[in-house]
């Protein structure tokens, strides 16, 4: 189960790079405002998703939250 | 003696909390991310016009890298009047190096995919910290070459990425490939068990004092 977790939240961060390179090759032609809103909204539905998938897989024990160069 | 011995004498210099904040905060992540993906949409869209672009450097039917060998004959020529593009000479020796081995085939592909992949891993988050500065390498050899462009800005920006590694990839794929694999300092949960330290779920083992 958690392993299918983990699956969904590879794929939904898959999923954004997959829409920043389809969104950029239909809008290469200028440097648009416009494409940066559907990869900035893929990017927090993967994210929210990548939190849903972090509470039930990492945190439902008492995993512990790394905080790397901490003191 | 003694004051050399003063001067060079161990002391940690504490940040103030506001760059803390700034750089260490998971509450600054949605500002990170922002960035991030502003930075890589730029690269992405870079690299996407040197890869498939009407004027791309790669992927084309005759020679590669015929664009970047005429960025960098531009670069390192001497016009008639004013003065050139590069200010620093063992810079125009590199690029003349470069040139005369025809390094152009093979770097142009370097550049397009290098490009490409920061803009995605930015956007993803995905080794954010490295991503960045892979673009503040690209950004500081296109101004060595003479290049302004958009490039001061996104060097400062890659730059500010650089500092704020630990967070800046928290709203992204470094949620997880951080605790994952660690750093060198302090391995991760897959890299752990590998080094012959505490396992998954287990405590840390105690650092060295």
């Amino acid at each position: 189960m958690k392993l299918a977790l983990l699956g969904a939240g590879v794929l939904a961060w898959l999923g954004v790079a997959i829409i920043a390179v389809l969104v950029v090759n239909a809008w290469s032609d200028g440097n648009l405002v416009w494409p940066f809103f559907p990869i900035a909204a893929a990017v927090v539905v993967a994210w929210l998703i990548g939190e849903w998938v972090t509470e039930r897989v990492f945190l439902s024990g008492n995993s512990e939250e790394v905080r790397h160069g901490s003191a | 003696m003694a004051l050399l011995e003063r001067t060079l004498a161990s002391r940690e210099l504490h940040d103030p909390g506001f760059i803390r904040r700034i750089f260490a905060d998971t509450r600054m992540a949605p500002l990170w991310a922002v960035a991030r993906l502003y930075l890589g949409y730029q690269w992405l869209l870079a690299g996407w016009h040197k890869m498939w672009g009407s004027e791309r450097w790669i992927n084309l039917p005759g020679e590669d890298g015929l664009g970047l060998k005429g960025y960098w004959e531009r670069a390192v020529s001497f016009p008639e009047k004013g003065s050139p593009p590069i200010k620093y000479d063992w810079y125009r020796d590199f690029l003349q190096y470069m040139l005369d081995h025809e390094a152009y085939h093979w770097f142009s592909w370097l550049i397009a995919f290098g490009e490409v992949l920061a803009g995605v891993a930015l956007i993803v988050g995905a080794f954010t910290g490295l991503a960045a500065l892979a673009g503040a390498t690209m950004n500081f050899n296109f101004m060595l070459a003479g290049s302004a462009s958009t490039n001061p800005v996104l060097f400062i920006l890659a730059i500010l990425i650089v500092f704020g590694w630990k967070v800046a990839g928290w709203m992204g794929v470094d949620r997880w490939l951080l605790p994952a694999l660690g750093t060198p300092w302090e391995p991760g949960g897959l890299v752990r068990p590998m080094r012959g330290g505490a396992g998954p779920g287990q405590p840390p083992r105690p650092r060295p004092t």
